[in-house]
């Protein structure tokens, strides 16, 4: 009897676990399994067209990157990149969620239309900006020379002032639908009687929007915030497309320039050290990400 | 019918078909080829065809791989051999056989050319160019180009000059044509930058031999191309980035007065300037010397391939009399068949008279295991920093010089 409720007990106890393991063992599978093979990779001399020169080289991978001149470029171009881009979205999207959140008679429609640009794919948004900057054919130029604001076409991808900033600009303008969507859901949810109640109390629509407002929509703007850090620290498709990582290196980010040495070099060694330090890095903001959502939960 | 009669004979239809189809398949061999033309829109489906009407032990599964400068094309081929998902042949060049020999991804043709009725129909100088470091036949040549020079032969003559034949009489035309927002020469610093560089660099007496980047002459070629833009000022400030698409549609648009490209672009040029575009050999150095890209195209088997005498049927016949012509007009490139070249009528023969023209100096990229990363990598961003002032051209050439010598 005693050994029956045992095993009934471990059998209930393993349940979840049992429930849970499918999800664990795919995850294992197409997540973990890459990241060591990543990590075993980085302590190795691995050229693709070698593969019989694989050979254990401990750190030195880690040593060269910290050596190499592009490494510290895009490791700065991405903290530019990463900031720039998250802090334009944020704001614009910000913006765009408290003017849909207005009643106005097309207000259906304008919600639909702000989704556009997150719905397209991200090569066809590459082509789309590029031809926007294209020196001989481009619009932006074309406008600017119509309205007096320019007296020559300006290249803007190939001159590395600008060639960064625009591909920014492509990109905010790629991802500031999802703040515009995360912050109107979190809008709707802040109980109006707390607007009214501020409004009793005398306070302007810009203290309201800062003390009900900021504060309720606070959580879901921290948590879309870390969230857009990670995709947009690892996305290189647009710049790949637009000036795959040039002029010279002033596109040039971290998970680009692994990619470009993975794929047209062949150093898959090398390139290994590369993401596993990029990894690192957002390891952190992961980190973060976690902690707040598991605070969420227990609440 | 009843239910009951209705289920047995449907399951016993199954059954004859699942019973019949494998004894299809047992007989028939799969041939995966990848292939690349410059215009996506042109399919092989006709060759295809012709092929399986003739061969109906074949299937061909003919797979386009989008060429991206060549890189694109290239790092799939490399990947796609790690994970052993090759496909049975592909359009190869020789810049890669180095790789693919460090690989021992290839299968030597050797054995088959022997046999082949059609090899006495591609020059026996072709066959050379083709041939591996080891001695062996690895390639079987498809079709080529040369890299030429594209002028308008209505603004030379507004300005009272003769196409370029040097690298002065180059300067004088870029600087005269550069004017009312036209710039002489449209340059290529993007993507597949190699075949506006080389004509210069290599043709002012670069070599690829070590210690042949960095020679005063060869210093002196590199700074005088980036001189073009940096200090004559006779290219597009958007040369930096400029690939394939926008010095086409540059020239095309008249925004430029000279560009270089090959054959496979002069329908499009036609088509949007009729004669007022012509084509003559890239211009000579000032020792008289020259260089241009020789952009050869061959099929080979890889080793992993299971059906090799029927890829092998495969890539002969592409590369057989008017087989290989419907290729070439599919490429848009010149057939490598001796009988196919001499009745060709689809480019205009002036473009066909400057590729020949330009044979002489022709020479393909070298096979070194380090060429693709030179042509994807290094000198496309260490030339655009040069263009953009970011680095001393004379870096350029040693970071070249580095690439392939340490």
């Amino acid at each position: 009897m005693n050994n029956a409720t045992a095993s009934g007990a471990m059998l209930r106890a393993a349940t979840p676990y049992g429930f849970l393991l499918p999800a664990l063992l795919v995850t294992a599978l197409v997540i973990l399994f890459p990241v060591l093979q990543t990590a075993w990779y980085s302590l190795h001399e691995y050229v693709l067209y070698d593969p019989g020169n694989f050979r254990f080289i401990g750190l030195r991978n880690f040593a060269t990157a910290f050596s190499d001149e592009v490494f510290w470029i895009a490791l700065l171009n991405s903290a530019i990149w990463v900031s720039g881009i998250v802090l334009l979205q944020l704001l614009l999207g910000l913006g765009a969620a408290l003017l849909l959140n207005q009643s106005f008679w097309w207000r259906g429609m304008a919600r639909a239309l702000v989704i556009i640009p997150w719905a397209l794919p991200s090569v066809i948004i590459g082509l789309m900006w590029t031809w926007i900057y294209d020196f001989n054919l481009g619009v932006l130029n074309d406008i600017l020379l119509r309205i007096g604001l320019i007296s020559a076409p300006h290249p803007w991808l190939a001159q590395p002032s600008t060639a960064l900033a625009c591909i920014m600009l492509a990109l905010v303008w790629q991802g500031f639908p999802f703040f515009t969507v995360t912050i109107l859901a979190g809008l709707q949810t802040v109980p109006h009687e707390l607007y009214e109640a501020a409004e009793i109390d005398g306070a302007s629509p810009w203290r309201q929007f800062l003390h009900v407002t900021l504060p309720s929509i606070a959580g879901i703007v921290a948590t879309a915030v870390l969230l857009r850090i990670i995709w947009v620290a690892n996305s290189l498709d647009v710049i790949l497309v637009m000036t795959g990582g040039g002029p010279g290196y002033a596109t040039h980010t971290l998970p680009l320039y692994a990619f470009l040495r993975a794929y047209t070099g062949m150093e898959f060694g090398y390139a290994a050290s590369l993401s596993l330090m990029l990894t690192a890095i957002l390891l952190g903001i992961v980190w973060l990400y976690v902690r707040r959502q598991a605070g969420e939960l227990e609440r | 019918m009843e239910r009951r009669t209705f289920m047995k004979l449907a399951g016993a239809a199954a059954l004859s078909f699942e019973a019949a189809r494998p004894t299809i398949a047992q007989g028939k061999a799969t041939v995966r080829w990848w292939y690349h033309y410059d215009n996506p829109q042109n399919t092989p489906a006709s060759l295809v065809a012709k092929f399986e009407a003739e061969n109906p032990d074949i299937k061909i599964q003919a797979e386009p791989i989008p060429w991206g400068g060549g890189t694109d094309y290239i790092n799939r081929i490399f990947s796609a051999l790690v994970a052993g998902n090759q496909p049975d042949c592909a359009m190869v060049r020789l810049s890669y056989l180095s790789r693919f020999g460090q690989m021992k991804a290839l299968e030597p043709l050797d054995a088959f050319l022997g046999s082949w009725k059609g090899r006495g129909d591609i020059a026996e100088d072709v066959w050379k160019i083709n041939r591996a470091p080891d001695g062996k036949q690895y390639y079987m040549p498809l079709h080529y180009v040369v890299i030429y020079l594209y002028y308008r032969p209505d603004l030379l003559q507004q300005a009272g000059l003769q196409p370029p034949k040097s690298f002065e009489d180059f300067l004088t035309a870029a600087k005269a044509l550069t004017k009312d927002g036209v710039y002489g020469y449209g340059m290529r610093g993007g993507a597949g930058c190699h075949d506006n560089w080389g004509p210069f660099v290599l043709g002012g007496g670069a070599s690829f031999d070590k210690g042949g980047m960095v020679t005063e002459k060869a210093l002196a070629a590199n700074r005088w191309f980036v001189d073009l833009a940096v200090k004559h000022k006779v290219v597009p400030p958007s040369a930096p980035t400029d690939a394939f698409r926008q010095i086409v549609d540059a020239f095309k648009a008249g925004r430029t007065g000279m560009a270089i490209h090959h054959i496979g672009s002069a329908a499009e040029m036609v088509g949007a300037l009729g004669d007022k575009v012509s084509a003559v050999p890239v211009p000579r150095g000032p020792d008289g010397g020259g260089w241009t890209y020789f952009g050869d195209e061959s099929n080979a088997i890889f080793t992993g391939s299971k059906n090799k005498e029927a890829t092998f049927r495969w890539i002969s016949f592409l590369s057989s009399a008017e087989n290989n012509v419907e290729q070439a007009k599919l490429s848009g490139q010149l057939p490598i068949t001796i009988s196919g070249a001499k009745n060709w009528t689809v480019h205009p023969k002036r473009f066909v008279e400057a590729s020949d023209a330009s044979l002489p100096i022709a020479r393909p990229l070298p096979d070194n295991v380090k060429t693709p990363d030179f042509v994807g990598r290094v000198l496309p961003t260490n030339l655009q920093r040069a263009l953009t002032g970011g680095m001393n051209p004379d870096d350029l050439m040693r970071a070249v010089e580095q690439t392939f010598h340490g």
